[in-house]
């Protein structure tokens, strides 16, 4: 699972549940796979993503240095962050670990790279 | 666009997964014969539900891969995982995510929607369970080849069980300049779901159909109105 991906993921389908995201993440496992980089592409995505959860994204595999907690102006025209983010969000791969609800404590495995998020029939 | 190698996958794979067939080729023909209308759109996120052995999507990855994130889901654990094994034979990125419908994904995101649903009418009993993660009990007896096929065609009434879920929360699937292609056969009345799709503020077409033996078979491609 891609940092990119989770981004895209919550929990709010539980019952109950408001928001759901962002999802708390642990890494037991990773891979960095080197891809090509696309600013372009990159510069899209962004305004589908979700800065809070880039950050935590950050914050687990300890890249905060490069990535600032708030989502700076202009974003595009800085090369060096974007290059980070296409590191953080596409290069780094989540073989082994979990993603657990915000406010049920829910965890949901990650194995051999895909979350499982399905949900039992009382949980909806 | 190139029709993905499914070479790695052999008849044990596909006790447990749908084997590609006229369903699923007529899902890509649609896309391919829509191209332009796709590069016109941009996408910037893609994902297949239900996405089986995943060639569709893997397709769909290597034409977009440039320009879009291409997601997978699927109730089966197998499908999940041929789905990215097909992505990596083909050199290209396909994310897979095990779980019901688009249920585990933020709102309004998906650019372009494909579903080949479980589409066969069948009783309501074949259909029950499949949606869960199975009891212990269950899950004892094996989750097993038959659990996961059924669950590849079994639609229950009208076979739309499963799409008639998903047709409710397409507004908060699809995000504003999203486009769904949906796979039907006759027997899930489609003209019944183009009026249900209007009246829930959609425009679809049908955009291809193809009998093929002992069934027919439509794409209907639906944005908002
Ligand atoms: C007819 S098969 C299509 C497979 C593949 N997309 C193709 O065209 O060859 C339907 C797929 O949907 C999956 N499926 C069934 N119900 C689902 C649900 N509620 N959420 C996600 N996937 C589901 C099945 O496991 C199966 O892989």
């Amino acid at each position: 699972m891609k940092l990119s991906t989770y981004n895209f993921l919550t929990s709010m389908a539980i019952k109950g549940v408001k928001v759901g995201y962002p999802l708390k993440l642990t890494i037991n496992k990773k891979e960095v796979v080197e891809t090509e980089f696309n600013a372009t592409f990159v510069e899209r995505l962004l305004p589908k993503l979700d800065w809070s959860a880039i950050y935590s994204a950050a914050q687990v595999v300890e890249l905060t240095d490069d990535i600032p907690a708030v989502q700076p102006e202009n974003i595009a025209e800085n090369e060096q962050l974007m290059q980070k983010l296409h590191h953080l969000l596409f290069e780094i791969d989540v073989l082994d670990g979990q993603l657990e609800c915000p406010e049920t404590g829910r965890v949901f495995p990650i194995t051999d790279g895909i979350p499982n998020m399905l949900l039992n029939e009382d949980e909806v | 666009m190139e029709t993905p190698y499914t070479d790695h996958l052999t008849s044990h794979e596909y006790e447990h997964v749908y084997e590609p067939a006229e369903d699923t080729f007529l899902l890509l023909d649609a896309l391919e014969a829509d191209l332009t209308f796709l590069d016109n759109l941009q996408p910037r996120l893609c994902l297949e539900i239900g996405s089986g052995s995943g060639v569709i999507i893997t397709a769909l990855a290597k034409r977009f891969s440039h320009g879009a994130l291409c997601l997978a889901t699927d109730i089966n654990e197998h499908a999940c995982n041929a789905t990215k094994s097909t992505a990596n034979r083909n050199a290209t990125k396909v994310e897979s995510i095990r779980c019901n419908l688009a249920s585990a994904l933020r709102t309004r995101s998906v650019d372009v929607l494909l579903f080949n649903p479980p589409y066969v009418v069948t009783s309501d009993e074949e259909l029950h369970n499949q949606l869960f993660e199975a009891s212990p009990e269950s899950r004892h007896i094996n989750m097993s080849t038959q659990r996961n096929l059924v669950s590849s065609w079994a639609g229950g009434k009208d076979g739309r069980r499963i799409t008639d879920i998903l047709l409710q929360q397409l507004n908060d699937i699809l995000s504003p300049q999203g486009v769904f292609y949906l796979l039907l056969l006759r027997e899930n009345k489609p003209d019944e779901i183009i009026d249900k799709l209007v009246s829930l503020n959609f425009k679809a077409v049908k955009y291809m159909e193809r009998r093929i033996p002992g069934e027919y078979l439509y794409i209907l491609k639906i944005t908002r109105s």
